[in-house]
């Protein structure tokens, strides 16, 4: 191989830096990110918020706890009351530890109602923990903040439609997909 | 008391000869080149290795117990922690699993969709890989040019399920969501991009004098021996023997798509290379034909069961609730999950992915047991080095495609 005559013009080595060459004169796709943005795309798990309901203005939590019971990571407790007359519960406290979650979406996959919600925000670091342990009033908030810059009228959420799952398999209101009008 | 030793049929040391002075080194488990926490003990003589043990463990979560006490869908999104690099494959191999002992056939377009996704993981796999080995021998440019394709693929995820390394995005009996027409076209367009991108990792290193002297002759294992130490995927098809779960027990949609299996001669480092370039070849092939092929109807069978399948059965009727849920495990006469174990295996980037799953009836798992690759491939590792510099050593760990998420679980 040391007598082959591309090997003694170097054939190789210049043929890989021809390569790099090309490169350089490529558009760059580094994204320099405090200043430049990546796009992030719908339905991109991130930083969780309860849905404010634009009607009452609560979040539109039923306390059916089925995020509860099917958070593999057990990350959040919800408190309810039952109200003795019509039997309809009413969701108290919703905490939502964000530290110990693993973002699998399983909790707006499951939620009847479209209630939480894990949305298109990515920078939420904490310098301590207590920043990161989400209660009621801060998931609102984060619906709040995410919405603000929410550019469309509506928003949805691809885990609210399940585009290609048979009807059986949705709970009945997620049927028809849910959508949330977020500005006049 | 001490006997002479013969490591490799070239090199042998005795501790008697008093020449021979034995240095003791550990290497990382904080080294670069190391690729996670795996920490080596080696013993050299000068600059060659005369005896290598791993030691593994540092990055050990629990997995296996985890699943003990979840349900089986919970299960689905830990096995992303596993090779966190091609999740797609460790979520199909568990999902296929759970299918295989409820006897659910999940939809032609879920296996098809499911079959594309683990094409795309395996490719933006062999890409890390391709990067960090080659950042390793000394090749900079190669890792810059592998993350810049492997970001596409990664969008791609993210456009499909909204996460980018930890998808979750099989399910059991098919996938979670359907993929956009859109992300559809994007991903078919992107297909003649990779194949030109391919050519150019190929025109940097496989004639390249530098990777040559690097890799070939390195690390060098026979046929029968890597079927001895148990070496699956590539780091066995580098060796000569077309062992691929895919043609030999195939799942999804790969009895549907056509492929072939590069095979090496030498089974060296070059050739394990060259091999995992091929493969990236195929498994473009195999994207494409799914995006051709690809049938309408809906992603997730029927019969699937759901995220909050509980644990136990119930003991009301079907009709009681309606055919909302779970109508395989409610209805009465039928068990919640047939008792049993199986084992079931999927090719996943790194090689043979198995899973051995014992069920008691009850919703969640009794054992899990994961067969990861990268746990097998590290034990062959003493094998493949001794003998070899101590420079030799960084590529050698290198082409056996080691992820320790995987390895320690």
């Amino acid at each position: 191989m040391r007598r082959d005559p591309k090997y003694l013009i170097f054939k190789d080595l210049f043929g890989g830096l021809l390569i790099t060459l090309k490169t350089f004169f490529r558009k760059p796709v580094t994204v320099q990110y405090p200043k430049e943005r990546v796009t992030i795309f719908p339905s991109f798990r991130g930083r969780h918020a309860l849905v404010r309901d634009p009607e009452t203005g609560e979040a539109k939590c039923v306390a059916c706890l089925k995020c509860v019971q099917v958070c593999p990571s057990r990350c959040i407790e919800v408190k309810f009351e039952v109200n003795p007359e019509t039997g309809a519960r009413k969701m108290l406290e919703y905490k939502l530890e964000a530290l110990r979650c693993i973002y699998c979406g399983y909790c707006e996959e499951v939620c009847p109602v479209g209630a939480i919600v894990l949305t298109e925000w990515f920078e939420y670091s904490s310098r301590d923990r207590a920043g990161l342990i989400f209660d009621k009033e801060k998931l609102l908030k984060n619906w709040d903040e995410f919405i603000a810059k929410y550019p469309d009228k509506l928003y949805t959420n691809k885990f609210w439609n399940l585009k290609g799952i048979p009807e059986i398999l949705k709970p009945a209101p997620k049927r028809e997909g849910i959508w949330v009008k977020v500005k006049e | 008391m001490l006997e002479k030793k013969s490591i490799s049929k070239e090199f042998t040391y005795s501790f008697e000869d008093p020449f021979f002075s034995p240095f003791e080194i550990q290497m990382g488990p904080q080294h670069p080149s190391t690729h996670g926490v795996l920490k080596l003990n080696l013993v050299l003589e000068g600059e060659k290795i005369v005896d290598l043990e791993p030691v593994v463990g540092f990055l050990h979560r629990g997995v296996e117990k985890l699943a003990e006490n979840l349900n089986y869908a919970q299960v689905l999104p830990l096995t992303d922690r596993l090779d966190y690099i091609s999740a797609m494959n460790n979520n199909t191999g568990y999902a296929l699993c759970v299918e295989r002992l409820l006897g659910i056939e999940p939809p032609p377009r879920g296996k098809y969709l499911r079959t594309m996704v683990c094409e795309l993981a395996r490719i933006a796999s062999h890409l890390l890989w391709l990067a960090t080995h080659a950042l390793d021998i000394g090749a900079m440019t190669v890792f810059l040019y592998c993350f810049r394709e492997r970001e596409i693929i990664l969008n791609f995820f993210e456009k499909i399920c909204g996460a980018r390394l930890t998808v979750s995005y099989p399910r059991i009996g098919g996938v979670r969501l359907d993929v956009e027409e859109e992300v559809l076209e994007e991903i078919y367009n992107f297909i003649p991009y990779m194949y030109a991108k391919i050519e150019e990792y190929e025109g940097l290193l496989s004639e390249n004098r530098i990777w040559l002297d690097r890799t070939i002759g390195i690390g060098v294992i026979s046929g029968e021996e890597a079927l001895a130490y148990g070496l699956t995927g590539p780091s066995l098809r580098g060796s000569g023997i077309a062992y691929d779960i895919r043609k030999h027990f195939p799942y999804d949609a790969y009895p549907e798509v056509e492929f072939e299996v590069p095979v090496g001669k030498n089974g060296d480092t070059y050739d394990r290379y060259w091999v995992r370039l091929q493969e990236m070849r195929q498994s473009l092939k195999i994207v494409k034909q799914c995006i051709e092929k690809l049938p309408e109807g809906p992603v997730c069978a029927e019969l699937s069961p759901d995220l909050d399948m509980p644990l136990f059965k119930r003991a009301f009727k079907a009709e009681a609730i309606g055919p909302v849920t779970l109508i395989a495990f409610l209805n009465e006469g039928m068990e919640l999950v047939p008792k049993g174990e199986l084992y079931s295996a999927v090719e996943g980037a790194k090689g043979e992915l198995g899973f051995y799953l014992v069920s008691d009836g009850t919703g969640r798992p009794y054992r899990l047991h994961i067969r990861a690759p990268s746990f097998i491939h590290i034990s062959a590792l003493k094998r493949l080095a001794c003998g070899h510099f101590i420079a030799d050593l960084i590529a050698i760990i290198g082409t056996l495609d080691i992820v320790m998420g995987e390895c320690d679980r």
